[in-house]
């Protein structure tokens, strides 16, 4: 599969991962008693606020259910089928023992 | 499992399911545990290898829809009928998958869950094409005439195919040239092979998926039949529509 490209273009990609802008960096003495002690506004654009995990737990999991979701209504359709095909049976073995023998 | 009247045709099917289980499970511990974390989108890179493969399941169940649809304008039959239903309830599940894992990818890269991109309204707008054909199959009644209304449907349709893989080509949009001639995007050999083996199961999934909901379509066909013969013979048998 060498003839793949990824969406790794995204035009808003850099704003969203790792590369983060200048802006978003922390500022020179971050240390966590200035973290608890002064608070600065975000400036430009906003950082990320979708966890990757989140994202990706979520896909799998839907990608599952819907899966199962399908396969379980296919088994519900088959057994109704079942059951009619049961019905069907019975009808043919009762009017068999019900004719008249010549 | 097979039972003891079970033909040739049924073991191929058992043994389609097996493999299609088995690579499943290769697949994800291929693509969690094997493939390399993208460096600059991190872990929701992951999504692409299953948002791509369902896009191309759809393409699969649509392809099985327009055949069967084509088939039954041609000669009609239980089994071509059955085809197009099934490939339509596919294009419709596998094209769900598609338009609900895309978005949440979008939302790391592009910092928004939906855009109305080309390709994204094409997508959105063959698997609305889909709803719409079970739908009429589902409210309209099972005759002649309501199979070859849905049949002229699962064949106008499937124009829209081509339409969603040229988009982005033709239109641009945000939505990335996913597969070209020209290489590039993965960039380590364990991504390429992660993609080849999600293409490889979903393709085998969606023909599982659509054979099975093919064979339930055709014996509840014949069933029918069977019902209205005995109902002509005197018989009370219908317990459902």
């Amino acid at each position: 599969m060498s003839d793949t490209t990824t969406a790794n273009s995204a035009p808003h990609e850099r704003a969203t991962t790792g590369d983060a802008p200048a802006e978003h960096a922390a500022p020179a003495g971050d240390a966590p008693d200035d973290r608890a002690t002064t608070f600065q506004p975000v400036t430009g654009a906003q950082p990320e606020h979708y966890s990757g995990e989140v994202l990706l737990v979520s896909a799998y999991a839907i990608l599952w259910v819907i899966l199962i979701a399908w396969i379980a209504l296919v088994w519900r359709k088959q057994s109704a089928l079942g059951a009619r095909l049961a019905d069907l049976e019975r009808e043919i073995d009762k009017a068999a023992a019900t004719k008249p023998q010549r | 499992m097979a039972g003891p009247r079970s033909r040739p045709i049924d073991y191929a099917f058992y043994g389609l399911l097996a493999v299609t289980a088995a690579l499943f499970v290769f697949e994800i511990f291929f693509v969690f545990l094997k493939t390399p974390t993208e460096a600059r989108m991190g872990i929701v890179q992951k999504i692409f290898y299953f948002h791509v493969p369902s896009a191309y399941s759809m393409y699969v169940g649509a392809t099985a829809c327009f055949v069967g649809s084509l088939l039954y304008l041609v000669k009609p039959s239980d089994a071509s009928d059955a085809l197009g239903r099934a490939g339509a309830e596919a294009a419709v599940t596998f094209g769900a998958i598609m338009l609900t894992t895309g978005p949440l990818w979008g939302a790391k890269a592009w910092g928004t869950f939906w855009t109305w991109d080309p390709r994204l309204t094409t997508a959105l707008l063959s698997v609305l094409i889909y709803v719409a054909y079970l739908v009429l199959r589902s409210f309209a009644g099972d005759g002649d005439g309501e199979r070859r209304f849905a049949a002229a449907l699962g064949v106008i349709g499937a124009a829209n195919l081509p339409v969603i893989h040229f988009s982005v080509q033709k239109w641009g949009g945000q939505h990335p040239t996913v597969i070209t001639g020209k290489g590039g995007g993965l960039q380590h050999p364990d991504m390429k092979m992660a993609l080849a083996i999600s293409f490889l199961s979903f393709t085998l999934l969606a023909i599982a998926l659509i054979w099975a909901r093919a064979r339930v379509e055709i014996v509840q066909s014949r069933l029918r039949r069977a019902e209205e013969d005995a109902i002509d013979l005197g018989l009370d048998t219908r317990t459902e529509a």
